[in-house]
């Protein structure tokens, strides 16, 4: 094939890119083969060991700059915009502001996997530094993993069928697509596909790079594992291990809760927690950390629990890949709402979770033996036996989550042995399938952790001790003050089934029982705090989430409106729409709720929502502007997103969002069908009288010379002019009278008129064609006017008195500094009757333009054409046909408009228990993180 | 024996019993005929029919939105969702329809629609500057 010289575009960073590509890989796996023998040579005391983790470091050393390298390459040609790479082409667009770049970065599968990449290489070079005896074990599994993640971006083709490895994320448009265009060897492509609308915010920038760092770090535990089991140094991983799976915890849990925060404060989920299998997916690993957190503490402490704690280990790193998995592989396809889309990678998936699955378990059976464990049986009155139980439950709420969320993997694994197998679908509800039994877990752990906090490790004694019993009765008044507090807060929080009331007695027994332990036992003791704060966040957050998930309260699904005018209205039938016209207020829980305006952005449109709480006397005791908004694509053709608002309290949220618009503003093409199917009638209005249509009164009050309408907005230069009409429903109080004003705008050399609208009155007005025939029908007649000298205009005399230079500019609308009027008298010859008109002339920038001045009584109007500064003389047009009455022609429809938003409202009460709770609970886990450091650092 | 292993067979027990009753809540998916023989809610999978009408009047009603789906046995049911209509729902490919069928309609409680990837399949958009 003839090689093509393409000259618009820029090889060189793909080259360099290419090149870093191989070149981790290669350092990777290098590294992770070096390390293998370092440690091997540890093990059996060779002379070799340190060569081969110098060898080890500086391969892992090239791999991680590597690393490095290519994500600085990827964003170079981001932000550049070299459109001809398809990964800068799929993510990045023109309108793309520069701060969404990174975001767009880990939009992609492969920006994700070098994320991980990217925190995994750092990691370990902090072990590289940090982690002494363990450094070659250690690096030597961290290594064989990063091999296994560059391999996924190797984008490689083998053997005969082209069997692809990896997916490059350099690889140039016209490799993907064969299109003619790419025969031109000076194509260029103009602009991308941009980001997904739904990830333009800040969340989607710091979201993914905290989760995936809390990813990452379960490698760092796992290592440590198969660190212990390999050296058969049972004991003694166990210490420097603690405290970054104490990190790993507090990270992954912050990623987590950070997700939640995304999709309440951004998504229009309308909450925080879906149980969605991407979610899942990602709490699953932390449940089992948090688990292999306890069984650690306990076998340091204790020397119990050793090969519980191998094992959660492990299963908390194979999880994160078999989460990997599940949301990159397309498998949950049905199930899920935001997981990736495929990729081709699902076979290099499988061998990579089936690689770590294998040596972990391999591990484990050649070490059984040698693992110890103590011959004494646990005490049921020590504290390792209650804190293993708790693991257990952890484990196996994590089960009961792994089940349901896997279903889609049986089907496909049934569907591949036999193809007609029936596939199973997820539960009908499942955030009620879900919610059922996790229950019981929080109910146990809230127990749990408020007793066996108290133990004490190796208690054999029991009863027969004094500080047993004396924590007994600490236990027992805890448990008491729960049970009332628990009767008490039915008052706040409406518990509607017994098992409620259970969690909640064992939330708030964990609260008191771990605060008591805080102040009584450990006295306030820093070093001991990290555990009773992480159980009182835990009690609090499950309090937070009762409170606002069985108290949430969807009052858009429970309008005034609906409920009184409805015969046999049914709450349950109540959808949780509903439709609020402008203007119109609606009572809406304890709101009175008005959708007020809608302001444009950008690409965004914000609706200002109003909310307004009365007391009895219809007095405004609490007011606040809610503004929801939805983002249409660049050319305004389509909506992309819509994002909520969310009024806080400490006490409660009130969420607001747009679920629907008037279809002729969803899609701006209906827009015209719309005007067309008005049902316009024309009317004329003497000014000052008043007309009937159908439905209103319409008086024409006068009019504005600097008019603002529904439609109209002002621009520079314009000559505008609005008619006042005032409108009031027939059959309603006058003081309910509205304005409309519809337009007669010059702009340019053009002169058109501008409707207005009356949102709720459903009244839209505009100027009918025959205003404007009207305005034509005048015949006017130039005249050359000499300052002083009388001119005879029919019956009229005309005299140019002398220029006016003080003109209320304001009052015209006029922005111009050259502006003057002709002061002009008038008289009636028959009559004798005197009068004044100042017809004003003026010039904006190169157009010159006048403003005319009626003496409408004696049908006579003027018009200042232009001043003739070489004689002093000015040229007027005068038309002595005007009609004597002033009206209007316009034309009004009725009953015919459609302004309004479809929105939901709910209330989440107590929230911020949930936020408050969670993240006490990740400070209780930073601060053991800090403590077991300070500790692992003193006994080394 | 310890107690530990008791303890740890018990939890096995246990876990067996809470799986199997969980199972309980999965359930086959469902066509509409076998919706129409069961009063239960079934989930049902199929393709929205871009022809037929899609009715949504948010005026007349906010919660109602209606339109037509083909199921995997190719039967084709007005399906009745109690919701406004979701964005961007022309472009699904496929729909997971919650509910049971009321006479001749399904009248859906949870919908999940599966969208095509924003590229895929999608013609490219570029010109030529030359």
């Amino acid at each position: 094939m003839e090689q093509i010289n393409y000259i618009n575009e820029h090889p060189l960073p793909g080259q360099i890119g290419h090149f870093l590509i191989l070149l981790s890989f290669v350092g990777a796996l290098l590294s992770s083969v070096a390390y293998f023998f370092s440690t091997q040579h540890q093990i059996k005391r060779l002379s070799r060991e340190r060569s081969w983790k110098m060898i080890g470091r500086v391969a892992f050393a090239a791999h991680g700059i590597s690393v490095f390298g290519i994500i600085g390459v990827i964003f170079y040609i981001m932000v550049n915009k070299y459109y001809e790479y398809w990964y800068v082409f799929e993510h990045v667009s023109n309108s793309l502001s520069q701060r969404y770049i990174l975001s767009a970065f880990w939009e992609g599968q492969e920006g994700s996997f070098l994320l991980w990449m990217f925190w995994h290489a750092v990691l370990g070079f902090v072990l590289m530094f940090g982690a002494k005896k363990w450094e070659a074990p250690t690096l030597a599994v961290i290594a064989l993993v990063q091999t296994f993640l560059a391999s996924m971006i190797l984008g490689l083709f083998f053997g005969p069928d082209d069997v692809k490895i990896g997916s490059n994320p350099l690889v140039l448009v016209r490799d993907v697509q064969n299109i003619p265009l790419f025969s031109n060897p000076e194509y260029q492509i103009p602009d991308g596909q941009g980001l997904n609308a739904l990830l333009q915010n800040y969340w989607m920038t710091i979201h993914p790079p905290t989760l995936f760092l809390g990813f990452a770090s379960t490698i760092v535990p796992f290592a440590y594992a198969i660190a212990g089991l390999w050296t058969r140094q049972h004991k003694s991983w166990l210490r420097p291990m603690l405290p970054w799976s104490l990190f790993s915890a507090a990270i992954l849990g912050l990623g987590i809760l950070m997700g939640g925060a995304w999709a309440y404060e951004a998504l229009s989920f309308g909450g925080y927690w879906a149980w969605d299998p991407v979610e899942n997916m990602s709490l699953v690993p932390w449940l089992v950390l948090v688990a292999g957190v306890h069984t650690a503490l306990i076998a340091k402490n204790t020397g119990y629990s050793i090969r519980s704690t191998y094992l959660f280990m492990m299963l908390t790193f194979i999880l994160i890949v078999y989460s990997t998995f599940l949301t990159r592989s397309g498998v949950l396809g049905d199930t899920s709402v935001h997981a990736f889309t495929e990729m081709g990678l699902e076979w290099q998936l499988v061998l990579f979770l089936a690689t770590f699955l294998i040596l972990s378990i391999a591990m484990l059976i050649a070490r059984r033996k040698s693992i110890p464990s103590p011959q004494r049986e646990e005490s049921a009155y020590s504290k390792e036996f209650w804190m293993f139980i708790g693991s257990l439950v952890l484990i196996f709420s994590s089960v009961l989550i792994t089940f349901t969320t896997s279903i889609p993997v049986y089907n496909k694994v049934v569907q591949f042995f036999s193809p007609d197998a029936v596939p199973l679908s997820a539960p009908e509800d499942a955030v009620a399938h879900y919610n059922k039994y996790q229950i019981w877990i929080a109910v146990l752990i809230g127990i749990f952790s408020g007793i066996t906090q108290f133990l004490r490790y190796k208690d054999h004694k029991g009863f027969q001790s004094k500080y047993f019993r004396k924590i007994s009765i600490h236990i027992g008044i805890a448990a008491l003050a729960a049970l009332i507090l628990t009767f008490v807060s039915k008052y706040m929080i409406n518990m509607n089934a017994w098992q409620y009331w259970v969690l909640m007695f064992a939330s708030i027994f964990t609260v008191l029982a771990n605060g008591d332990y805080l102040m009584a036992i450990a006295r306030g003791n820093i070093k001991v705090a990290a555990s009773p704060i992480a159980h009182i966040g835990f009690g609090i957050m499950i309090i937070g989430t009762m409170a606002s998930g069985l108290n949430k309260e969807i009052i858009s699904s429970r309008t005034m409106m609906n409920v009184d005018l409805i015969e046999g209205f049914d709450a349950k039938d109540a959808g949780d729409n509903v439709l609020l016209r402008k203007n119109l207020p609606t009572q809406m829980g304890d709101y009175l709720v008005t959708y007020r305006s809608d302001t444009i952005i950008r690409q965004n449109r914000y609706f200002q929502i109003d909310y307004k709480r009365l007391n009895d006397r219809d007095k405004v005791i609490e007011e606040f502007t809610l503004e929801p908004n939805i983002l249409y694509d660049r050319q305004f053709s389509k909506i992309e997103a819509s994002n909520p608002s969310t009024k806080h309290y400490v006490h409660r949220d009130i969420f607001t969002h747009i679920s629907a618009l008037p279809k002729a503003e969803m899609e701006p093409r209906f827009a015209k069908e719309l005007e067309d199917s008005l049902n316009y009638i024309k009317y004329e209005i003497r000014l000052g009288d008043t007309i009937k249509t159908k439905n209103f009164h319409v008086t024409f009050a006068g009019y504005n010379a600097n008019p603002v309408s529904a439609y109209y907005r002002p621009r520079q230069g314009d000559v505008a002019k609005g008619a006042i009409l005032r409108v009031f429903q027939k059959g309603t109080d006058t003081t309910l009278v509205r304005k409309a004003t519809p337009v007669i705008v010059a702009r340019g050399n053009a002169e058109y008129g501008v409707a207005d609208k009356i949102p709720e009155f459903k009244f839209k007005v505009k100027f009918s064609d025959d205003h404007f025939n009207q305005e034509n029908g005048l015949n006017y007649q130039q005249y050359e006017l000499k300052e002083g000298t009388p001119q005879r205009v029919g019956k009229f005399e005309v005299t140019f008195e002398g220029f006016e230079r003080e003109i209320d500019r304001e009052k015209y609308g006029i922005v111009s500094e050259i502006a003057v009027g002709a002061r002009l008298k008038i008289t009636d010859t028959e009559t004798k009757e005197d009068t004044i008109a100042v017809p004003i002339f003026y010039i904006d920038g190169d157009r010159t333009l006048n403003i005319a001045e009626e003496v409408r009584e004696w049908g006579v109007k003027f018009q200042f054409a232009r001043p003739n500064p070489e004689t002093g003389d000015i040229t007027v047009l005068v038309a002595d046909n005007l009609p004597k009455e002033e009206k209007i022609i316009v034309e009004i429809a009725e009953n015919a408009l459609h302004d309004y938003v479809v929105m939901q409202a709910i209330v989440f009460p107590g929230i911020n228990l949930f936020w408050f709770g969670s993240l006490l609970m990740l400070i209780g886990l930073a601060m053991g993180m800090w403590q077991r450091y300070v500790e692992a650092k003193r006994m080394a | 024996m310890k107690a530990t292993h008791i303890i740890i067979v018990v939890v096995i027990a246990a876990a067996v019993g809470v799986l199997v009753m969980a199972s309980g809540d999965m359930s086959a998916y469902a066509t509409f005929t076998d919706a129409a023989s069961t009063q239960n809610t079934v989930k049902v999978v199929g393709q929205l029919s871009k022809d037929k009408e899609m009715y949504y009047n948010p005026e007349e009603d906010p919660n109602f939105f209606s339109f037509f789906v083909k199921d995997e046995e190719g039967v084709e049911k007005k399906v009745i969702l109690k919701a406004a209509k979701p964005q961007d729902f022309e472009k699904s490919e496929s729909i997971v329809l919650t509910g049971a069928m009321k006479g001749d309609e399904f009248v859906a409680t949870d919908m999940l629609m599966k969208c095509p990837s924003k590229y895929k399949d999608e013609e490219i958009r570029i010109k030529s500057q030359s």
